[in-house]
């Protein structure tokens, strides 16, 4: 039981991350109605691109490396967005959809030529602290990695709801053409959407590389289907889904790496996918009347 | 202040509006009426530049418009309603207007200094305006979508009216409102006048049409058929045959 119970703690708070992963998924989404294939490889992207500090700088803050995962996140977005959706019909259902696939695989390749595919070791924070509560442990690193991304939203859900560009990101997502007769400007609202996202992306990317201890290309493919997964099971569009939906997939699959071993969770993941797609395909958040 | 010459428009073979030419002076409420399917609307999304032209050109204050995208026109001054509404249903009436104060005047306001000197609260003043004008002053912090269909429309035209237009278009303002709630929306229509603002009104509705408006065009599968005041409208056998039925006034 206590084992149990430690391993849905424990995959709860990883599962911050893939919370993260599915906000960008279902953000895009909701604002262009596109799935972005690229997001989890520029995240893990990202991440790589803060180790480029340890290269310059040795000995540099594990604070210092993530926020410049942060910040080189936001400039993939911008690229991604740039290079897959600004210059490409988007009346055209798959066009977007190829571009960001190419986009993976070219951020992968570009990722493994540069460390020759080795696996790459990712500071941490707090991984010597240890909360003790009996024979129940709380990892110091993963409760940052939790903190970091619940702030991370936190913030996300302010700027939305509260500031004047929030409120015309989500006005473009309901109803885009009155958006355009208001005069905001739907190309930079894509725009900006895509800089946001890679932000959160590259934070999720480096949380993920400071609670696994290392990066390796290998992490972008199993990412991208989590958070499309996590994405689908909170519900298209929906943000509170996704963040849901991420936790609960990260407490589902510890236990099943618990009782199961790590080759075969992804298996139950799947499963979990199938049932929500069967039983319940809207998710768990499904859309009201308006998109949001 | 708005020109149409030779406007056209193709959707495959079909052709919505055919070489259409319109002149809507400064400070006129011009009414443009026809059957469904005449191309009212048509014209209306052409002038804001939701499709392309096929032919023919627009002049706004003597500036062309053709090229412009969208977001650039309605910074010119032109702002426009919707038949059927699209609010913004998950944001509040507040909202809804807040993120409409797109004039160049309201973002040379929202400029780092110009914050500071007052520019939030003249677009808050402004906002309570508009909620004034339109009667929702007490729906302010209401979803866009929990209101009833009679406020929906008013607050359609708030939101137009808070990106400051010089030309309004209005399109079916009136679908489905009863009598009382024309009347209204006749005064709101002669007071935005009274500002200064033209009017480009596109209405089924015979009884706000002939009541409120200078001159009349009617369109008939998107060609003009007749125009003037409205008066000769109603008194011309051509239009009569066409839209009004007969013996219909």
């Amino acid at each position: 039981m206590l084992d149990f119970l430690q391993a849905v703690s424990d995959g709860v708070l990883f599962g911050a991350t893939y919370a993260l992963i599915g906000i960008g998924f279902t953000l895009v989404f909701g604002v262009m109605h596109k799935i972005n294939m690229a997001y989890a490889a520029a995240s893990i992207g990202a991440a790589y691109s803060g180790l480029l500090l340890l290269e310059v700088m040795a000995g540099a803050p594990p604070a210092a490396v993530f926020a410049c995962a942060f910040l080189a996140g936001g400039l993939l977005g911008w690229v991604v967005y740039l290079a897959c959706f600004h210059f490409i019909p988007l009346s055209h259902p798959l066009a977007t959809l190829m571009s960001t696939v190419g986009m993976l695989l070219l951020i992968d390749e570009v990722v493994v030529h540069a460390t020759d595919g080795m696996p790459q070791n990712y500071p941490a924070m707090f991984d010597d602290v240890m909360l003790h509560a009996g024979e129940f442990t709380l990892r110091g690193d993963l409760l940052l990695v939790f903190g970091v991304c619940v702030a991370a939203m936190a913030c996300l859900l302010a700027l939305l709801y509260r500031t004047r560009l929030g409120l015309a990101t989500r006005a473009v997502s309901q109803q885009p053409i009155a958006a355009q007769l208001c005069g905001i400007q739907v190309a930079q609202v894509n725009a900006i959407t895509f800089v946001i996202t890679g932000l959160l992306g590259g934070l999720a990317g480096a949380m993920i590389g400071a609670s696994v201890g290392t990066l390796s290309p290998l992490l972008s493919g199993p990412l991208t289907v989590k958070g499309l997964v996590v994405t689908v099971i909170g519900g298209l569009g929906s943000i509170p889904g996704a963040i849901v939906a991420g936790l609960l997939v990260g407490g589902f699959e510890n236990v099943f790496q618990l009782y199961r071993g790590v080759t075969e969770r992804d298996l139950y993941v799947m499963l979990l996918l199938f049932a929500f797609l069967v039983f319940r395909p809207g998710g768990i958040f499904a859309p009201r009347g308006g998109r949001d | 202040m708005l020109e149409l010459k030779g406007v056209t428009r193709h959707f495959g073979g079909v052709r919505a509006v055919d070489g259409l030419d319109l002149l809507v002076p400064e400070g006129c409420i011009f009414g443009l009426i026809g059957p469904n399917g005449s191309g009212k609307s048509t014209t209306v999304n052409l002038i804001t530049g939701l499709f392309p032209l096929t032919a023919g050109t627009i002049l706004f204050r003597g500036e062309r418009l053709d090229d412009l995208p969208t977001h650039r026109r309605l910074q010119k001054g032109i702002a426009r309603t919707f038949q059927n509404i699209r609010l913004f249903g998950r944001l509040t009436v507040w909202q809804n207007l807040w993120v409409a104060q797109n004039s160049p005047e309201d973002r040379a306001r929202r400029s780092f200094f110009a914050r500071w000197l007052g520019g939030r609260r003249r677009a808050r003043d402004e906002i309570a305006h508009l909620l004034e004008f339109s009667g929702l002053a007490h729906k302010a912090d209401e979803f866009a979508a929990n209101l009833s269909f009679g406020e929906q429309r008013r607050l359609e035209l708030a939101r137009a009216l808070a990106a400051r237009p010089r030309l309004l278009l209005l399109d079916e303002p009136a679908a489905g409102m009863n009598s009382e709630e024309i009347g209204q929306l006749r005064e709101r229509i002669l007071a935005l006048r009274a500002r200064g603002i033209t009017i480009l009104l596109i209405e089924h509705v015979m009884e706000l049409v002939m009541g409120v408006t200078d001159r009349i065009a009617v369109l008939n599968f998107g060609q003009k058929i007749a125009e003037g005041s409205p008066a000769e409208i109603q008194a011309d056998p051509v239009v009569r045959k066409a839209y009004l039925g007969g013996g219909a006034t």
